[in-house]
């Protein structure tokens, strides 16, 4: 009887992952507790089957609710956050195109001294902050780390793809300054993502 | 949270948060206790689950109707791990409100012979 105790509990114990973290964390270990407990006394009245279904019940129901609850809660945070966040981006990305073309159009030195790493801020802001948002609103992972990760694989693959085609287009390629370009438009996109991720701890603690 | 608001205004109060209400009004209670009260007070009818518990805990702790101990009444009997939960003066207020409320209807029920005047 005990090993089919300690195993219910068990199996409690893992079903408990339905309910968002937050919840688990504050009461995860009392839940155990009361299923304990309840179970020792349903296994007396020989009633575990009917126990164990209501407990499945119970926890669909209020899991689903706990996770409605959360996501409005979330979404009344996120709103400002996503929008000031996507339209930052967006000027940023806009602001970088449009001086690369005025640079390129009217030969401005100073602009294109800049041309290069200008050039990879845009590709690689456009790419990397449209899988950043998707992974964001679809995924638990941290924010920070998804930014990380996205900004060094976008400009890995970007680079590589240079690397493959630049030499057949150009023919004094060198990857020397693109790399270099890269390399300040990943300190630049993940510099700012950090510096956003910051911002929004302080706000969310004061 | 419970600031500026009248007890009206979290009535009617759902079957789980009112028999929580109940089983805290003559004294504080850990969860397990809270719902073993429940179960011989309704003869069985009501049997919440774990998370119908926790969860209207949850939210009565943020609506400031209950308040946790900082000190475990039956500290040499009990897990201290366990928490115990206690009604706040504005718990009891809403209670009594749901109970004014039910009572109400109950009236109601009996004028219109839906229930015999004795009961």
């Amino acid at each position: 009887m005990k090993t089919t105790a300690d195993l219910s509990c068990r199996v409690y114990k893992f079903l408990l992952i339905a309910y968002p973290s937050a919840f688990r964390r504050e009461y995860g270990h009392e839940m155990q507790q009361v299923f304990r407990d309840c179970y020792r006394d349903e296994a007396r009245r020989n009633q575990l089957a009917g126990y164990w279904l209501r407990t499945l019940i119970d926890l669909v129901l209020t899991a689903t609710k706990e996770h409605s609850e959360k996501l409005r809660k979330d979404h009344t945070i996120m709103s400002t956050r996503d929008i000031v966040s996507i339209v930052g981006c967006a000027a940023i990305i806009v602001i970088a195109f449009a001086l690369l073309s005025y640079g390129r159009a009217h030969e401005v030195a100073s602009i294109l001294a800049f041309g290069r790493v200008l050039d990879a801020i845009v590709t690689t802001g456009i790419t990397g902050n449209f899988i950043i948002f998707l992974l964001v609103k679809t995924t638990r992972w941290h924010s920070l780390r998804i930014a990380l990760w996205t900004f060094v694989v976008v400009h890995a693959v970007l680079l590589i793809v240079i690397a493959i085609i630049g030499p057949q287009v150009e023919t004094q390629f060198r990857f020397g300054p693109i790399m270099l370009a890269h390399f300040l438009s990943f300190l630049f996109w993940f510099g700012l993502h950090w510096a956003w991720h910051l911002s929004t701890r302080q706000l969310l603690y004061k | 949270m419970a600031k500026n608001r009248s007890p009206d205004d979290f009535l009617p109060l759902t079957p789980a948060a009112f028999h929580i209400l109940l089983a805290l009004a003559d004294r504080e209670r850990h969860g397990y206790d809270i719902m073993r009260e429940v179960d011989e007070r309704t003869e069985g009818k009501i049997r919440m689950g774990p998370g119908t518990l926790y969860g209207s805990i949850k939210r009565m702790l943020s609506d400031g109707l209950v308040e946790e101990l900082d000190e475990r009444p039956d500290r040499e009997l009990d897990d201290e791990r366990r928490r115990y939960y206690r009604l706040t003066d504005f718990g009891y207020r809403v209670a009594t409100a749901e109970a004014e409320r039910l009572a109400q209807l109950v009236k109601a029920a009996k004028k219109k012979k839906l229930l015999s005047a004795r009961t």
